[in-house]
């Protein structure tokens, strides 16, 4: 009886997100959607469904599958040292033994960058690595370089200065959200385990990465939506056309552009949306599925 | 043997400072660059980027007032939105994730996973069809629109749910119920002050995020008097041909400055919001 | 059932809180509407801008206008704002009345079905000889949907002291007719290169001049929707290629320090050595707003005030400006479109506008509200050639034209903007032509053939425009 009410319980404290989504957030995910299907431009009030034409156009066009490619290549590259420093940071800043000084202020320079303005940062990037920039200056007059180089015309510098802003912008991110899984680990958990003998990595492997997996699939997963919508910096960086030879052309910045054509192509850039969607979807599902089987069995492995 | 160890790990933390301070001077060269600018004219920004300050730090300021900008009201309508939106994300988020993770009702799992898929939905064009949907509803113009939708934000529950999974203890709950409490009470009582940390890194992000997002806010607030300090300064903007930029970063920086405020009052919680003890063994 | 019971005051509660938020809202949006009646019976006209120039108008059209109230909202274009508000607001409630359109997008808009026909406007404009190129922007299929109050025809500038150097004289005649056309340029570009031993350079950078190309054609980019090359763009791929090719050009980009820097003589190469621009492409407001401010480095110790002369240059052509269009939907159709015949069309407004009258003590004194940084200084370039031909003595003494030396600088752009024209420009021009830039770009570094250049562009603008024929 006691446990049948608990479920009662359930649907309330769930019903206020259900009753905010269906107010706020259902009509335009249908909306988007439903445009996937059309011809719809925002500069005519008439359009037409198309039924799967919009998509058809995206598999048969070189400059979509350029942009999931290159989507991809940016946010790994970014991710994988994210991650790195960021689980290097948050095991230092919560280990006991070490007791490190200033943390939080530690923290709060490598949050940072977070707070700068995309716009800002991108023309301060673009400023130092232009031809006339002190990049340049710099490496020609000490002689590494014989002359100037137009670095923001060169596909792999510019996907490296993407890669690092990134990376710059969003690993004390990473290491706020890591550390906030680490310190609700009990201390007493690592004591036992010195006690039993246990090495820094040992205790690493088998106790700070099984706790804090939850939220690990959450870094993961929203670091991967994240990487898949990626636009700011791309987008201001060059010319916003995921110059120089595409090299950045990102998904989004791809959707951008058929939106923000003359005419508003929103029938076609819903297209490109809904397949982005799909596709981090089905990612998302593999990530899910790996990671959660290893932990129920770990899990089944603890009893 | 007692000496080594002890010698190794001072040999560590050395180690480590070096990797923090050479970590620090990465993080911060752009961020200086960026702030110095606040304090250089706008034709020494154009000409080409400086590690020293320069001196229009002052005429700047002028520069910023002469626009005829609320400045004050700027901030408490930052403010008023970013606290709103901030609480209102990190209660609801709880809430809910605390709904999937402690009752085992019909449905969870596929709410759960909705959720999730919510979560994967690319947001940034349905503005366009969320702004037609907010003039529907009349809700146009008016924080309402910025605000609400926070109540049903995937992102934030996602995370709430991960973590509420990795601290969750059946145990102190069905001691509470056991004491009486009602279900929303070991909610407020038990649930919220173990989940602190959390809820405070939770709260950071919700907090930054509402705090300078100006692109939404300028498609769906037209009136001056509700605009807030981002968007204050991004009207800095407004000569098509003649930007002040020393005046713009000077707005910028000076917008940073109560996230900062914000963010150490929040982060002390992250490290602290688990004093209470043991959680999961 | 007492917990539930509970539980549901709690959530009812909160619905009422999370009301409260949302009500004070509502009346704030029916405020102005209520009010106005009340107190003053004044007509609400919404203007939405992306500047605050229009602003100065708006409060001296109050001062002829005084039961009209105009509410102006500034929404920046940097990061695309004020585009995506305004495409989210068509076919809403939320139009505003009157809307500012920027030389990139005011075509689609024109081209559109969401701007209203104010044709009965163009007899103002003949009395006042508007300058044609200034409301043919604002044409599509014969029907008049936007004008202008400023016309922003393209010059060249240069320096005199390089051109007495290397030519032998500064004076702007003998130049033009040295740099007539873009053979001439050329030519004298080659001059220039071997009389500096290659430290000067004919031009900052070669998007500088693309424009002047863009602006000559013969046809259209989509003629009956299908993508065409007029040979004279064709030319410009040939003309930019001898640019980089012969060192004719700094490859600097417009708007970065490399730019900036030739306009005060501070421009030096990564190892240090210094070089010369000889000469700038920029319409009217890019002498009060770049060049001039740019002329003085930023130490003050370099400065090349004084040194410039203005002509037309090898070719005619526009960059930039801002137009006005009446929304469809508005409920103020005769007042909006007054507005706009006051902005755009009014003898004596654009004679304020041009020659200084709207100071900020001007404005302050119809509404004392006005920041103090509102006002308009003397020297925009207005779109009527009755208005430029009565003022433009008036600016033989003024700041701008001791910077060109003494040249009237009013006078150099009025020579210039008759024989500018915009018959051919569409909507889809400013997309088109931004997706040549990078496959032009990666030609001229020699990275893939000019055949590859012109596939990767179609492929671009094929990405962009779904419905364009492309062979």
């Amino acid at each position: 009886m006691l446990k049948l009410k608990h479920h009662q319980y359930g649907y309330l404290f769930v019903a206020p997100f259900i009753i905010g989504f269906l107010v706020f957030g259902l009509y335009p995910v249908v909306n988007t959607i439903v445009l996937s299907f059309t011809d719809r431009t925002l500069m005519s009030s008439s359009y037409s469904y198309i039924g799967l034409k919009n998509f058809q156009n995206l598999f048969a066009d070189s400059t979509f599958t350029t942009a999931i490619k290159n989507t991809w290549q940016l946010w790994l590259m970014n991710f994988i040292p994210q991650m790195g420093i960021a689980f290097l940071l948050s095991i230092w800043f919560t280990n006991n033994r070490l007791k490190l000084r200033g943390v939080g202020v530690w923290r709060m320079i490598f949050y940072m960058p977070n707070l700068m303005m995309a716009s800002a940062v991108a023309a301060l990037f673009f400023s130092l690595f232009s031809f006339y920039g002190p990049v340049n200056q710099f490496l020609v007059r000490s002689g590494l370089l014989a002359e100037a180089i137009d670095f923001l015309r060169k596909p792999a510098i510019v996907r490296g200065l993407v890669v690092f802003i990134q990376w710059w912008m969003w690993f004390g991110q990473t290491t706020i959200l890591l550390m906030a899984a680490m310190t609700a680990i009990s201390p007493s958990l690592y004591e036992a385990a010195v006690v039993d003998g246990a090495g820094t990595i040992q205790m690493f492997l088998k106790i700070t990465l099984p706790l804090i997996k939850p939220v690990l699939i959450y870094i993961l997963v929203t670091s991967l939506v994240g990487g898949m919508q990626m636009f700011d910096i791309p987008y201001l960086l060059t010319d916003g056309r995921g110059s120089p030879g595409n090299s950045i052309l990102t998904n989004t910045i791809n959707m951008y552009m058929k939106f923000h054509s003359s005419k508003g192509h929103i029938g076609a850039a819903s297209a490109v949306g809904l397949v982005v969607f799909v596709m981090t979807s089905v990612v998302a599902l593999l990530i899910f599925f790996l990671l959660r089987e290893k932990h129920d069995q770990s899990a089944e492995a603890d009893r | 043997m007692k000496i080594s160890y002890r010698s190794m790990t001072i040999l560590y933390r050395v180690f480590i400072y070096l990797f923090l301070v050479i970590l620090v001077v990465i993080t911060l060269i752009p961020v200086w660059m960026l702030i110095v600018n606040a304090t250089r004219s706008t034709v020494e920004i154009q000409q080409g980027i400086s590690l020293l300050p320069s001196k229009y730090l002052f005429s700047n300021y002028k520069i910023l007032l002469s626009k005829g900008l609320d400045l004050p009201r700027g901030f408490f309508n930052s403010l008023t939105i970013a606290v709103l939106t901030t609480v209102i994300t990190v209660y609801f988020a709880m809430l809910t994730a605390y709904g999937i993770v402690g009752y085992n009702f019909k449905g969870r799992k596929s709410l759960y996973n909705m959720i999730i898929v919510l979560v994967m939905i690319p947001m940034q064009f349905s503005i366009i069809g969320f702004y037609q949907w907010m003039s529907k509803l009349g809700l146009t113009d008016s924080y309402a629109s910025l605000i609400l939708p926070s109540i049903a934000s995937a992102g934030s529950v996602f995370f709430a749910k991960q973590y509420l999974d990795s601290i969750m203890i059946q145990d102190l709950i069905d001691a509470g119920r056991i004491d009486g409490a009602t279900e929303l009470g070991i909610f407020h009582r038990i649930m919220l002050p173990i989940a602190k940390p959390g809820m405070f890194t939770m709260g950071i992000f919700a907090f930054v995020a509402a705090w300078n997002n100006f692109f939404n806010a300028f498609i769906l607030i037209t009136s001056r008097d509700k605009y807030t300090l981002p968007m204050l300064v991004q009207t800095l903007r407004g000569d098509v041909y003649r930007h002040e930029y020393g005046a713009i970063y000077l707005g910028l920086a000076a917008s940073v400055v109560p996230i900062i405020i914000i963010y150490f009052l929040f982060s002390r919680y992250i490290v602290n919001g688990i004093s209470m003890g043991a959680v999961k063994e | 059932m007492k917990r539930l019971f509970g539980f549901l005051a709690v959530l009812m509660v909160m619905s009422l809180v999370l009301g409260a938020c949302g009500t004070p809202a509502a009346p704030a949006t029916d405020a102005p509407v209520a009010e106005a009646p009340v107190t003053e019976k004044k007509t609400i006209l919404n203007v939405w801008s992306f500047t605050n120039e229009i602003l100065t108008m708006a409060v001296a059209f109050e001062k002829s206008h005084p039961n009209v109230d105009v509410v102006y909202t500034m929404i920046p274009m940097t990061n695309g704002e004020y585009q995506t508000k305004l495409l989210a607001t068509l076919g809403t409630a939320d139009v505003p009345d009157v809307v500012a359109l920027e030389a990139a997008f005011v075509k689609s808009y024109v081209e559109s079905d969401f701007l209203a026909d104010i044709g009965d406007l163009q007899k103002y404009a003949d009395e006042l000889k508007m300058y044609p190129f200034v409301y043919e922007v604002g044409m599509a299929d014969g029907v008049h949907k936007a004008y202008a109050y400023q016309a922003t025809p393209g010059a060249l500038f240069y320096r005199r002291s390089l051109a007495k150097e290397y030519f032998g004289t500064d004076d702007p005649v003998e130049i033009q007719e040295l740099l007539g056309d873009f053979d001439k340029y050329i030519a004298a570009a080659e001059v220039i290169k071997e009389k500096s031993g290659g430290n000067t350079y004919m031009v900052s950078s070669n998007g500088d001049f693309q424009n002047l190309f863009f602006a000559n054609r013969e046809q259209p980019w989509v003629v009956d929707g299908k993508l065409t090359v007029d040979p004279m763009v064709e030319k410009m791929v040939e003309t930019v290629k001898i640019f980089r090719d012969n060192g004719y050009e700094a490859r600097a980009t417009q708007w970065q320090e490399g730019w900036f820097a030739g306009m005060n003589d501070t421009l030096t190469d990564a190892a240090g050595n210094p070089k010369k621009i000889f000469s700038y492409f920029l319409p009217t407001w890019g002498l009060p707003y770049v060049l001039y401010p740019n002329s003085t480095s930023s130490d003050g110790a370099s400065t090349t005030k004084g040194d410039w002369a203005v002509i037309e240059g090898p070719l005619p052509y526009q960059w930039g400006g801002t137009w006005l269009g009446v929304m469809k939907e508005t409920k103020n159709m005769d007042l909006a479109k007054e507005f706009i015949r006051f902005c755009t069309l009014d003898e004596e407004n654009l004679t304020n506008w041009a020659t200084g009258v709207y100071t900020n003590e001007y404005l302050k004194a119809i509404d004392p509200t006005v920041p103090e940084d509102q006002y308009q200084a003397a020297g925009d370039f207005v779109g009527s050639q009755v208005v430029v031909e009565k003022i433009t003595a008036s600016f033989d003494e003024s700041e701008m034209s001791a910077f060109l030396g003494g040249q009237n600088s009013y006078g150099g752009f009025a020579a210039a903007a008759p024989s500018v024209n915009a018959r051919l420009m569409q909507g889809s021009d400013d997309a088109i032509q931004r997706a040549l830039n990078d496959p032009l770009n990666s030609f001229l570094e020699g990275t893939i053939t000019q055949d590859e250049m012109w596939t990767l562009w179609k492929d671009a603008v094929r990405n962009e425009f779904p419905d364009l024929v492309i062979e």
